[in-house]
C-alpha cells in the first residue's frame, strides 16, 4: 500500500524530518516501509524558459543552438527538436537536474558547442505524452516558475507499506488510521475533522423525502451491516486536480469523480465503499442474499464466476448486481450519464469474504480490506465522507431521504482489558515512569482508568475486530511505541538442566561421520516428493498414490517418496555421467501410507557405491558391516528367502541382484538390504558401470540408548598355537560355510576360525586356507594336544567334503 | 716412538677415508686394531721406550685407540646407511602421486553442506542448554495452524502455500513451528528446545526459492521471561553464529504465534552499517523472525499462561549455508549432484 504524506498531513502534523529517517521510524515502530519515494523533485527542478534566438549548429544538419531567458539568465543549449522557435514558452531542466531511470544532466559539449542542461518534452516530465518535440506551454506560463508552480502541484513523499506487514492491522488500511499512528509515533496531534458537527452539518442535507432505495439483508448471509443513501442531480465529469493527483499517486487511475470519490474514501478511511448508478437498481431496494448453489455472475471483468452457496450477493430486486465485497458486476457502476445514485457502505464477514475470494481466485481492494476485519461502526463515517465529497465536486446535488441501514448487529460492548503496569513492565524487562504506559496507549486512542495498580484499558472498536484480544497485544503497543531499541538486553535466569543429543539425532550423526570420514563417502540430499514418472523408471512397486498432494508444483514432485532408493538411484544416474567412480549417500526421510494415522514417517539411511571398473558390491558390505559395528549395533545378514519378509523392498523388485543380496536384521527386526543393482534397472537409468547399493531404516530403533557391550577379558598368560591348512572345494562354495562346519567342532580351546587365502585353481575349483587359533586360558599346550586338535580339524574338513589339497 | 704413532695415526686417517665397502673397513680394523695389529705392535714396544716418554705414549695411544675405533665404528654406520638407503633407492615411489591429485571419486568424501552448517548451529544451542527435536514432515492443520494461533480464516494462512494432501487434511509443514507444539506437549516446563528440519512451500522455483527448505525453530519457556532477555538471547546467539559481535534490532513484525512479533534485522557484515547493495542502503539486513510466545500457542500446547511465557524464533538455515559459501542457486542443495556435493568435501 502506498501512503502519501502529504495526504497524512491533513490529519497531523508531521515533524521536518529527512524523508529515509521518516520510513525507518515508521518501520522500527509500526509496519515495514519497503520505500521512500519522493515526488514532484524532478518538476520542481525544471522551470518555465522562453526561448529567444535560434540558431543552426555549426557542424550538424538538425541541431540548434538555442538561447532562452530562464529568468535567472540567458542560458544556451543544443537541442534537436523540431518545434523550437524564438519566443516559445518551454520547459528548462538545468544542469544537475536527475531524471527517473537514474541520469543526471551534467555540462556537456556537444559537437563543439558547450550545452547548459535541457529543454524537455512532455514525455521526459512525465506530464503527457507527446514525444515529438518540446512540450509547448502557453503564452501565460511564467518564465522562472517551476514546473511544479506552473502545473499546481506538490511534493510529496510516498511511503510503500509492505502489504504484509499490516496483516493484523486492519485500521491501517487508510490515510486516517496510518495518520492516527503518526500522531503517537510523533507525539502529534491529531485532527478529526470528520467530528459531530460535521457529521450534523451533512445530515441537515438530509430530506424527508422516503429513501428511493430501500435495503434488505438476510440474516444468514455474510453481512455485519449495510447502509446506503441516494443522492440526485449529481454531475460526472473530471475530478479536480487535487484528488487526481492523489489517488494516482496512491497507484489508482482516475475515472470520473463519482468513481474516483469511492476510491478516495477507502484510501482515506481504509473502509471500501461502492456508488451505483440509482437507475440500474431495479424495484427500488437492494437485497443482501446467499448466492443459490450454480448460481453465476459476471464481474466487473467479464468473468463468469461460479458460486456457492456460502458466497454472498448483493441484488436489487431482480438479479444481483456485485458479489459482496469483492467486486461489482459489469452495470450497476456509474456511467457518464449517470445523475442519480445510490452510495453503498457495508461491512462483511471476514472469513467469509477470505473463503469466496480465495475461491475465486480473485482478490481486490475491497476483499483484501474487508478479509482483515472491519469495524462496521466505520460505516457510517466512510458513507457521509463519500457524501461530503459528491456534494464538494457537484454542488447542485442533492441527498433524497435519509441514511437506510440493515443487517446490522446487535452492537457488542466494548473490549476491556484488565494488566498491571508492573505485568507489561516484566514482560517487556523495562521499567517505565508512572503514567507512561497511560500515555502511550492514549495517543493511540485507547481509554484508560487505573484503580490501585490495576489498568483497565478500553480498546477503540476498530482495533478490537482482531488485531487486540489480550494483554499480551497491549504490550506490544508500548514496547513498539518505547522503542524496542530502548529496552537494555538482560539474560534470562534459568535453572541449570543437563542437555545431550538426542539417542536419534546421535545416531544421524554417527552414520553420517562415519560414512565421511570412513567409508569416504559424499552425503547429498534430494527431493522428499517424486513422481511417478521416477517411481516407474525406476520398476519400484509401491507407486504412494495415497500421498498424492493435491497442488504440486510439477508432475516429477506430485507426491511424497515411498523409498529414498528411486532418488538415490536417479542421483546416481546423475553423477555416473560424469565421474567414474563415487560413493554417496543419504540421510532422509521416506513416507509410507498408514491407514490409522494417514502416514508413516521412515527415517532412513540410502547408501550408492558406483564404479565403471569392477563391481563395488563388496565395499559397500564391509563398509555397512563396518558401520554397524561402529554404531554397537548387532547386525544379522541373511540372504532373502520366503521366510523373511522386508518391508523396505519387494522381493520381487526388479532391482535386486539374483546373487548380491543380503537382508539387515537389526534388534531382530528387518532393518534394511544391500543388493547390487540388476543390469535391468541400471539400463533404464542409462547407468554404464557397476552400482551396489543399501538401505538402512533406522526408525525402529534410533530412539534407544545403545548400549556399548563390550567387555574386557584378561589376556592369557598361556600361549596360543595356529594351524594352517589348505582344503579343496568348489568355486562357487561361500568360505562362510567351511567356517561354519568348524564352528561347529565342540573343543574349547578352539579360539578363532579365519580364511588366510583363497586361490583359484582353475573354473571349477579354488583352494582355500583356513587358520585355526587354539588356546588354553589355563595351561600351556601340549605337543600331543596340539597334534590332537589339528587332526580333528583335517577331519572334519574332509567328512564335510573338504578335502585337503594334495 | 713418539715419531711413529704419530705417523701410525696419520697413515690411518688418511687410509679410512677411502675405504667403500664394509669388507675393507674390517680389514683395516684388523691392520690397526688387531692382535698383531700396528697399534699393538707399537704399545707391546712401549717397555723399550726411554721411561720419560713412556707416560706420554701411554696416554696418546690410548687416545688413538678410542679414535681409530671410533672412527670405524662410524664409517661402518655410515656405509651400512649407504647400503640401506641404496635398497630404498631401489623401491623409489613417487611421493607427488597422492590421492588429492587422483581422478575424484573414490578419494574424497564430505558432509553435505546443510549438515554442516546445521549441526554447527545446533551445537551452539546445545551449548546454551537446548534440546534439539524434530517432528513429522506431515502434519495436521492443528499442529501447523490451529495450534499456532492460526485458525482456517486467518489472513496468515495467506502466507503459507501450503501444500496439501488429496484429503485435503494433511499438509506438509510449512515452518518449523509444529516442532513448538510438539515440543510443548513432549516437556513441562521450564524448558528450552529448537526444531531443526526441512520445510515445505508450494511456490516456484527460482535461484532463491524452493518448495524444500529448511529452518531451525526455537522456543524457550519459563517464569517471567521478557523481551529483553529475547535480545539478549538472539545477540548471544547471532555473535555465535557470526563468530563476532553483531548489533541487532527489534521491529514490530506479524506472526500470528507470537505477540509482540518482530522481524530481527543484524547490523550488515558487509558494509557494518554502513549501507551497501547488500542491506539495499539501510546498513540492515532482514534476519529472523521471532517474539514472545502467543499466550494460545502456550494455551494450546498445554502451558500455564499465568505461570509460564516465553519466546520463539525461526531461523532459516539455507540462507546461512548460501551466505557461507557464497552459494548463487538454492536449487543445488537438493539436486544430489556431485558435481555441487563435493565442494564441500571434507577431505
Amino acid at each position: 500500500m502506498i501512503v502519501s504524506i502529504d495526504w497524512i498531513k491533513d490529519f497531523v502534523n508531521i515533524p521536518d524530518m529527512p524523508s529515509e529517517e521518516l520510513g525507518t521510524k515508521f518501520t522500527l515502530v509500526t509496519c515495514e516501509v519497503e520505500e521512500v519515494l519522493l515526488t514532484g523533485e524532478l518538476l520542481n527542478n525544471v522551470s518555465v524558459a522562453q526561448i529567444t534566438e535560434v540558431k543552426d549548429h555549426p557542424d550538424s544538419d538538425h541541431l540548434h543552438l538555442v538561447k532562452f531567458e530562464t529568468g535567472k539568465g540567458i542560458r544556451e543549449v543544443v537541442c534537436g527538436a523540431p518545434n523550437v522557435k524564438p519566443g516559445l514558452k518551454v520547459p528548462y531542466a538545468p544542469i544537475g537536474t536527475s531524471f527517473p531511470g537514474g541520469f543526471t544532466l551534467v555540462p556537456k559539449k556537444i559537437r563543439g558547442v558547450m550545452s547548459e542542461g535541457m529543454l524537455c518534452s512532455e514525455t521526459e516530465l512525465s506530464i503527457g505524452s507527446d514525444d515529438s518535440g518540446l512540450a509547448e506551454l502557453p503564452e501565460n506560463a511564467i518564465v522562472g516558475q517551476t514546473m511544479l508552480e506552473y502545473l499546481g502541484r506538490k511534493r510529496d513523499v510516498l511511503l510503500d507499506i509492505d502489504n504484509k506487514s499490516l496483516t493484523h492491522r486492519p485500521d491501517l488500511w487508510g490515510h486516517f488510521g496510518m495518520a492516527r499512528e503518526f500522531a503517537a509515533v510523533f507525539g502529534e496531534e491529531l485532527k478529526y475533522p470528520y467530528n459531530e458537527a460535521w457529521e450534523k452539518s451533512l445530515s441537515e442535507k438530509f430530506s424527508t423525502d422516503k429513501a428511493p432505495v430501500t435495503i434488505e439483508v438476510a440474516a444468514d448471509s455474510s453481512c455485519l451491516g449495510f447502509s446506503g443513501i441516494s443522492i440526485d442531480n449529481v454531475t460526472v465529469q473530471d475530478s479536480p486536480d487535487w484528488m487526481k493527483e492523489r489517488l494516482e499517486a496512491c497507484g489508482l487511475r482516475a475515472i470520473n469523480n463519482i468513481v474516483d470519490i469511492s476510491n478516495y474514501v477507502m484510501l482515506e478511511l481504509g473502509h471500501p465503499l461502492h456508488i451505483f448508478d440509482r437507475d440500474t437498481i431495479k424495484g427500488g431496494k437492494i437485497v443482501v442474499r446467499r448466492a443459490g448453489e450454480n448460481e453465476t455472475f459476471v464481474t466487473l471483468d467479464e468473468v463468469e464466476r461460479k458460486l456457492v452457496s456460502t458466497d454472498t450477493l448483493v441484488c436489487d430486486a431482480e438479479r444481483a448486481s456485485s458479489i459482496a465485497g469483492i467486486m461489482g458486476g459489469l452495470d450497476s457502476g456509474v456511467k457518464e450519464s449517470t445523475s442519480r445514485i445510490f452510495i453503498e457502505t457495508a461491512n462483511w464477514k471476514d472469513s467469509e469474504i477470505r473463503t469466496t475470494s480465495s475461491r475465486l481466485g480473485l482478490r481486490t481492494d475491497a476483499s483484501q480490506r474487508y478479509e482483515k476485519c472491519l469495524d462496521s461502526n466505520q460505516n457510517k463515517q466512510t458513507l457521509l465522507r463519500a457524501l461530503d465529497l459528491v456534494l464538494q465536486l457537484c454542488p447542485a446535488a442533492k441527498v433524497v431521504g435519509n441514511i437506510e441501514t440493515d443487517g446490522y448487529k446487535e452492537e457488542k460492548a466494548p473490549l476491556v482489558l484488565q494488566m498491571t503496569e508492573e505485568h507489561i513492565c516484566r514482560v517487556l524487562g523495562k521499567d517505565l515512569e508512572a503514567g507512561k504506559i497511560t500515555s502511550i496507549l492514549e495517543s493511540l486512542e485507547f481509554i484508560v482508568s487505573e484503580d490501585k495498580g490495576l489498568l483497565s484499558i478500553t480498546v477503540p472498536s476498530y482495533r478490537a475486530t482482531k488485531d487486540i484480544e489480550c494483554d499480551a497485544d497491549i504490550i506490544e503497543e508500548i514496547g513498539r511505541i518505547i522503542g524496542y531499541d530502548n529496552i537494555v538486553p538482560a539474560s534470562p535466569l534459568n535453572a541449570i538442566s543437563a542437555v545431550r543429543l538426542s539417542n536419534a539425532k546421535k545416531l544421524t550423526r554417527n552414520i553420517q561421520d562415519f560414512l565421511v570420514l570412513r567409508a569416504r563417502a559424499h552425503e547429498v540430499l534430494t527431493y522428499p516428493m517424486v513422481g511417478e514418472k521416477l517411481l516407474k523408471k525406476a520398476s519400484w512397486p509401491q507407486l504412494n498414490e495415497e500421498l498424492q498432494l493435491a497442488n504440486p508444483t510439477s508432475p516429477e514432485s506430485d507426491r511424497m517418496r515411498p523409498s529414498l532408493i528411486p532418488s538415490i538411484l536417479q542421483s546416481a544416474a546423475l553423477n555416473q555421467k560424469t565421474q567414474s567412480a563415487f560413493r554417496m549417500f543419504e540421510v532422509g526421510r521416506s513416507y509410507l501410507p498408514d491407514a490409522k494415522k494417514f502416514s508413516n514417517e521412515r527415517s532412513q539411511v540410502a547408501l550408492a557405491w558406483f564404479s565403471k571398473k569392477e563391481s563395488p558390491f563388496m565395499d559397500l558390505l564391509n563398509n555397512l558391516e563396518d558401520l554397524f559395528a561402529y554404531l554397537n549395533l548387532k547386525v544379522k545378514l541373511s540372504r532373502p528367502d520366503y521366510r523373511s519378509v522386508n518391508p523396505y523392498v519387494e522381493p520381487e523388485w526388479k532391482g535386486l541382484h539374483p546373487n548380491e543380496i543380503l537382508n539387515f536384521q537389526v534388534m531382530g527386526k528387518v532393518a534394511g538390504f544391500i543388493t547390487s543393482v540388476h543390469p535391468v534397472v541400471s539400463r533404464d537409468f542409462k547407468i554404464k558401470g557397476n552400482l551396489a547399493i543399501a538401505l538402512l531404516d533406522v526408525t525402529d530403533f534410533e530412539t534407544r540408548q545403545i548400549k556399548d557391550k563390550t567387555r574386557y577379558e584378561p589376556l592369557s598368560r598361556f600361549p596360543s598355537s595356529t594351524f594352517d591348512c589348505t582344503v579343496v572345494t568348489e568355486s562357487k562354495e561361500p568360505v562362510a560355510s567351511i567356517i561354519s562346519v568348524l564352528n561347529k567342532l565342540k573343543i574349547k580351546e578352539l579360539e578363532q576360525v579365519s580364511i588366510v587365502d583363497v586361490f583359484q585353481m582353475d573354473n571349477d575349483q579354488k583352494a582355500v586356507t583356513v587358520r585355526t587359533t587354539f588356546c588354553d586360558r589355563e595351561k600351556t599346550l601340549s605337543g600331543d594336544f596340539i597334534s590332537n586338535f589339528e587332526k580333528s580339524v583335517m577331519d572334519t574338513l574332509e567328512k564335510n567334503g573338504y578335502p585337503l589339497k594334495k | 716412538m713418539l715419531q711413529k704413532l704419530e705417523d701410525l695415526i696419520i697413515e690411518f686417517r688418511s687410509s679410512i677415508e677411502s675405504v667403500e665397502k664394509k669388507a675393507s673397513l674390517f680389514d683395516l680394523k684388523a691392520e690397526y686394531l688387531g692382535k698383531k695389529g700396528k697399534l699393538n705392535v707399537i704399545l707391546k714396544s712401549l717397555k723399550d721406550a726411554a721411561p720419560e716418554d713412556r707416560k706420554e705414549l701411554g696416554i696418546r695411544s690410548n687416545n688413538y685407540k678410542i679414535e681409530i675405533q671410533d672412527a670405524i665404528d662410524n664409517k661402518l654406520s655410515q656405509l651400512e646407511i649407504s647400503e640401506i638407503n641404496e635398497k630404498l633407492e631401489k623401491n623409489w615411489q613417487d611421493i607427488s602421486h597422492r590421492d588429492s591429485v587422483r581422478d575424484f571419486g573414490m578419494n574424497s568424501a564430505g558432509y553435505h553442506p546443510v549438515t554442516i552448517v546445521q549441526r554447527e548451529i545446533e551445537d551452539i544451542f546445545l551449548s546454551m542448554g537446548f534440546d534439539i527435536l524434530d517432528g513429522p514432515h506431515i502434519e495436521d492443520e492443528f499442529h501447523n495452524f490451529e495450534a499456532l494461533n492460526i485458525p482456517a480464516t486467518h489472513p496468515a494462512r495467506d502466507m503459507q502455500d501450503t501444500f496439501w494432501f488429496k484429503d485435503m487434511e494433511h499438509l506438509l509443514r510449512t515452518h518449523t513451528s509444529p516442532i513448538q507444539v510438539r515440543g510443548m506437549e513432549a516437556n513441562k516446563p521450564p524448558f528450552k528446545f529448537v526444531g531443526p528440519g526441512k520445510v515445505f512451500r508450494c511456490e516456484a522455483l527460482d535461484a532463491s526459492h524452493e518448495a524444500v527448505f529448511h529452518q531451525i525453530e526455537g522456543m524457550m519457556v519459563g517464569e517471567n521471561i521478557s523481551v529483553s532477555n529475547l535480545i539478549f538471547f538472539m545477540k548471544t546467539l547471532l555473535s555465535e553464529i557470526f563468530k563476532k559481535d553483531v548489533n541487532v534490532r527489534l521491529r514490530p513484525g506479524f506472526f500470528p504465534f507470537v505477540e509482540p512479533g518482530f522481524e530481527l534485522d543484524i547490523e550488515c557484515l558487509i558494509c557494518g552499517g554502513k549501507g551497501c547493495s547488500v542491506c539495499k542502503q539501510t546498513g540492515w539486513v532482514e534476519l529472523l523472525p521471532c517474539g514472545m510466545t502467543h499466550p494460545n500457542v502456550l494455551k494450546a500446547g498445554g502451558i500455564d499462561t499465568d505461570k509460564y511465557n516465553g519466546f520463539a524464533f525461526g531461523l532459516g538455515l539455507d540462507r546461512l549455508v548460501m551466505m557461507r559459501y557464497g552459494i548463487d542457486d538454492i536449487r543445488h542443495l537438493h539436486s544430489g549432484n556431485l558435481a555441487f556435493t563435493s565442494q564441500f568435501k571434507s577431505y
